[in-house]
């Protein structure tokens, strides 16, 4: 898996995310979903590299920053969820 | 002009407040929509003033909801508690952004507590009048007309033995008294951005520690999919695209505050405060409403004086105060000046001891050279 996509219903869920990620120092990028990610219309994700999937899912959930779904992107052009 | 208003809006800002406003308006666009850099990072300024406030009051981020003014705030937080017909128990101290809503629900409106600057007196009276029956309680930190600080953290503690759902209006402490959302443990706290914490008019704040219904319902840039409004916050309660000029303002307002520490700021305009108080205390023809548990505020009478007149004479001395009811007629019936209104000196930071000595000796010289040719107050 090249990235790793972690989907926030809300911009401020993934805020809250990201200024946990950058706490840890683990590299991300902040952007808007992917549509075919957003399947309730638009919200926000936090791209980070596949090996880094683990360690960012359990400091959300640590830091109590619930987020949606995950998905993988596998540099086939499309997107694939990711159950953890 | 020497500005002795602030309780309605501080006037003079810190020079950040209008550089980040400026900066908002050619930097920023609309935050939470698009992905582009502008939008990006409206949206970092945007969450980057939750963290501030939520650090100033002990909020969580979510529970941070930007309004337009502490009314707004206000009439969110009683619309989602109150039902037409239901008992809301109130100071005897509420500005019309509390009362008039209830009136406009039709709620049975119960006055707890009408003796200033008395909080034993206060603290008894919504102890009396909270009951079984009693839906949602609600109570200013600061009166807007006297000045009295009421004693919410203890008003706080009965509501939550008694599982009565609280509304806190901190329109006149916020800046000025420190105020934790997770102790008092209020479902809502409303406040302006353009008082105490010096950001721009048209900036409000309100801290949500329960679901609420939104007033207006329409875009949040999360969920569009779906008709009905998120109901998670803070999107459920800010539809429509944000006032982010407005918000870094106050963030820069929020960080002077911050910088200087609620307690000096409390500090600094209590010296102001009893400066005004010592000088006008003894005058013959000037009634004060003064007493303990008193910040920022001063409303005086002078005899013989219509309110108004005499706020017309301070102001050809380049002094602004405010007379009236001040949107508190409720206050006003409590302290016994409902008919004749009083005038109100309200400080700010900004003020100084030598402006505090001119407003005195203005007032000073009022009763010796208008009074005999001025209107009686009925």
């Amino acid at each position: 898996m090249l990235f790793c996509y972690i989907t926030f219903r809300s911009i401020t869920g993934a805020q809250l995310g990201a200024k946990l990620l950058n706490r840890a120092g683990l590299n991300h990028l902040m952007m808007r979903s992917p549509q075919s990610m957003a399947k309730n219309g638009c919200g926000y994700a936090l791209r980070v590299k596949g090996r880094d999937l683990y360690p960012a899912v359990e400091l959300l959930r640590q830091g109590n920053a619930p987020y949606q779904k995950l998905f993988g992107d596998y540099g086939s052009g499309g997107m694939e969820e990711v159950a953890l | 002009m020497i500005y002795l208003d602030n309780g309605a809006t501080t006037f003079q800002k810190p020079p950040q407040v209008m550089e980040a406003v400026a900066y908002a308006m050619t930097h920023y666009a609309s935050p939470g929509r698009g992905g582009y850099p502008a939008a990006m990072e409206a949206g970092g300024a945007v969450f980057a003033v939750r963290e501030q406030i939520g650090e100033l009051f002990d909020a969580a981020v979510e529970q941070v909801v930007f309004t337009t003014s502490a009314t707004h705030g206000l009439n969110i937080a009683i619309k989602s508690l109150v039902k037409p017909g239901d008992r809301v128990v109130v100071s005897g101290f509420e500005h019309n952004a509390v009362v008039r809503p209830l009136y406009a629900l039709d709620a049975d409106i119960q006055v707890a507590g009408q003796k200033l600057f008395d909080q034993t007196d206060t603290l008894n009276a919504f102890d009396r009048a909270i009951t079984a029956d009693t839906n949602a309680v609600i109570c200013t930190h600061v009166s807007n007309v006297f000045g009295y600080v009421l004693p919410v953290e203890r008003i706080a503690n009965l509501c939550r033995q008694r599982r009565v759902p609280f509304i806190i209006d901190a329109s006149q402490s916020a800046g000025i008294l420190s105020l934790s959302l997770q102790e008092t443990g209020a479902d809502f706290v409303a406040m302006p951005g353009h008082k105490g914490l010096y950001g721009p008019q048209g900036t409000g704040i309100l801290l949500c520690n329960r679901p609420a219904k939104p007033l207006l319902e329409g875009g949040t840039g999360s969920n569009s999919r779906d008709f009905a409004m998120p109901e998670f916050l803070p999107d459920g309660l800010e539809a429509g695209t944000q006032n982010v000029a407005g918000i870094w303002g106050l963030g820069a307002g929020i960080g002077f505050v911050a910088g200087l520490g609620v307690d000096k700021i409390r500090e600094q305009e209590g010296i102001l405060h009893k400066k005004m108080v010592a000088e006008l205390y003894n005058h013959p023809n000037i009634r004060l409403f003064t007493g303990a548990n008193q910040i920022g505020v001063l409303s005086f009478q002078v005899e013989g004086m219509d309110c108004q007149r005499v706020a017309e004479v301070l102001g050809e001395a380049g002094i602004a105060v405010r007379s009236g009811l001040h949107c508190a007629p409720m206050a006003h019936q409590s302290g016994g000046t409902l008919e004749a209104g009083t005038v109100r000196a309200s400080v700010g930071i900004f003020n100084t001891m030598e402006e505090i000595g001119a407003f005195v000796k203005v007032l000073q010289k009022i009763p010796q050279g208008n009074r005999q040719k001025l209107p009686i107050t009925t």
